[in-house]
């Protein structure tokens, strides 16, 4: 009889998320083991723990999920869980702290496809600016669009010294080439939409961030991606379910698109369905982080 | 292939209770996640997560048993997760905190029975005795009893404590319709005097009702004890009872013991995990659905 699907799911949190653990049902898994208050440190004996029980058939049957909320607490839970693997004994590792590496691939790619479909242009040499990108989508999505060759600038509402230290430590950390700055007035944002072509929006839900007067002082916007689902949708003009509509009030960027939050959360679902159910039907171990949710993002739009 | 069958079961203590998770399985639930030390201000964000991951026909086959063991907690928890829903995106709750609700739900059935077969009479009217009735298992049986018409009195050591519990049934599980007081042990021979109900439900070990007592309780009808571990309750009355009569009542009381009520509440208990395996509409169940339950039980059904 083949041997069970198993995932351990690896939460820093209090509790894993019973949306990730739906997914990783409906992905396949048949038993679903929840650890949660994970500290770093013990993520490299629970790993070695998971792999030496189950014999090289069952290793291929068994999949860890990384969860939280942090970004960095989640890739370094990626690379230590990496760094434990000891072959032929080793697991397919997943991270997706917050759902927030699927949501920034799924954001990324549809914009992409946009520019490509809308401009004929590539990621590469845009200017992009990541409004509420100091947060762990911001964050990826901004690392995302770096790695692909843009321009990316990632803005925090309050804090410069925020925004620059993160994208220092990004660029380290992932070989991006991020700037930082920071948005407080509506007067900051219409300066730098007036030269993006790019606009992510990955703020906090129900916060209107950029406004019609603002979307007037944009010269040469292209495509621009919102997350937020919950009212006031985080760009005006932007419907949920938008997907290459006219960006109607970006009067003085001609031919500019918008892509809402339903559709980025419709590919967003297929993404992760399609990386969890490939924990399991990978022949060799696969450790998936936002760049890897990239790539698969990419073809699934 | 048909989404599995997944219950996300919540309890604010550190443990769940292994006994809900043995029901839920048998009742045919597939995948069952724990999340402990929950606290009341993180159900709507858990609840949130759960019904947004999976689609309308997943959403069907996903529900949320709440256990514990504070019966406050366990119906404010309950609330909370019925107002966290977002229709279509809804699926259904259990609360049975300490396995109280049915618990109580199956003594209260089974007693009213007895009334029925012997006296061809149900609970209307009737004046009945919750001893040691200030834990979860006797407020609820209280709260049942008085919602069928029952005079009821919540009996403690501390008369204070046992008047606020009173007080705290009507207000919070009552919903206006309940009358029930509270009163102290030292009361317990003059109340005994016309009890016609007397329900035990202190803690294990401990015997509310001795053998002199029950001597000197002239219209005693009927007497359940939900302790199952010697001494018993009730003097005389064994926990195999299952409508005996109890040597020593002059009345010629009909006994309930506590693996004749732990049957009727298992299968309540069944019944109504099954029922949100099952329905087509999302249901919130507490005592009230739990009473009903246990009364189809007792009569057959």
């Amino acid at each position: 009889m083949e041997k069970r699907a198993v995932l351990h799911m690896f939460d820093p949190m209090p509790h894993v998320s019973p949306f990730d653990i739906n997914m990783a049902v409906d992905a396949g898994f048949e038993v679903i083991v929840p650890y949660s208050n994970v500290k770093t440190e013990e993520v490299h004996g629970l790993v070695q723990d998971a792999i030496f029980s189950r014999g090289p058939a069952g290793v291929k049957r068994t999949g860890i999920f990384i969860g939280g909320r942090d970004l960095a607490v989640a890739l370094t839970m990626l690379e230590t869980a990496k760094a434990a693997m000891v072959p032929p004994f080793q697991v397919s590792v997943l991270a997706d702290p917050s759902g927030g590496f699927t949501t920034a691939a799924a954001l990324v790619a549809l914009v992409e496809k946009q520019l490509k479909l809308k401009h004929g242009a590539e990621l590469a040499g845009q200017r992009a600016v990541v409004f509420g990108g100091t947060g762990p989508v911001g964050i990826a999505t901004g690392v995302i669009a770096s790695l692909a060759g843009a321009d990316v600038t990632l803005v925090d509402p309050f804090s410069v010294e925020t925004a620059l230290a993160k994208a220092d430590e990004y660029n380290h950390r992932c070989g991006a080439h991020l700037h930082g700055t920071f948005a407080s007035s509506e007067a900051d944002k219409a300066r730098l939409l007036s030269n993006a072509d790019v606009v992510f929006c990955t703020a906090k839900a129900g916060i209107e961030v950029l406004n019609a007067s603002v979307l007037a002082d944009a010269r040469r916007l292209k495509v621009a991606g919102d997350v937020n689902a919950v009212p006031p949708l985080g760009i005006e003009g932007i419907k949920l379910k938008h997907n290459g509509e006219p960006l109607v009030y970006a009067i003085n960027s001609p031919g500019a698109v918008g892509v809402g939050a339903l559709a980025v959360g419709n590919v967003k679902y297929q993404l992760q369905n399609h990386l969890l159910a490939l924990l399991l039907q990978s022949e060799s171990p696969v450790f998936f982080d936002f760049r890897a949710a990239f790539e698969r993002a990419r073809e699934i739009v | 292939m048909e989404k599995p069958y997944i219950l996300h079961m919540f309890t604010p203590e550190k443990n769940l209770s292994p006994f809900d998770a043995n029901m839920a399985l048998d009742a045919g639930w597939l995948s069952l996640v724990p999340y402990t030390n929950l606290e009341p201000g993180e159900i709507t964000a858990m609840v949130q997560d759960a019904i947004f991951s999976r689609s309308l026909s997943g959403v069907k086959r996903t529900a949320i048993f709440i256990g514990g063991r504070d019966v406050g907690t366990a119906m404010a928890m309950l609330r909370t997760a019925q107002k966290s829903m977002v229709p279509p995106f809804e699926i259904s709750a259990f609360a049975d905190p300490s396995g109280a609700f049915t618990t109580a739900a199956a003594m209260v059935a089974m007693a009213e029975g007895e009334l029925h077969k012997h006296h061809r009479a149900g609970l209307e009217g009737k004046s009945v005795l919750a001893l040691g009735g200030t834990g979860p298992v006797g407020q609820i049986a209280a709260v049942l009893a008085a919602r069928a018409g029952a005079k009821v009195k919540i009996i403690g050591r501390q008369l204070e404590k046992a008047q606020k519990v009173a007080e705290l049934c009507n207000a919070e599980f009552g919903e206006g319709q309940t009358a029930i007081e509270g009163d102290a042990d030292a009361n317990k021979g003059e109340l005994l005097k016309t009890a016609d109900v007397v329900f035990a439900t202190a803690a294990a070990g401990i015997q509310v009702l001795s053998a002199e007592l029950l001597a000197a309780s002239p219209q005693l009808k009927v007497a359940a004890d939900v302790n199952a571990v010697p001494p018993s309750g009730i003097a005389g009355l064994g926990p195999h009872h299952k409508g005996t009569p109890i040597e020593g009542s002059p009345s010629g009381a009909i006994g309930i013991g506590a693996l004749a009520i732990g049957n009727v509440k298992y299968q309540a208990q069944h019944r109504l995990l099954l029922r949100m395996r099952t329905t087509d509409k999302p249901v919130y169940l507490a005592f009230n659905e739990a009473f009903d339950i246990a009364r189809e039980v007792v009569r057959g059904g």
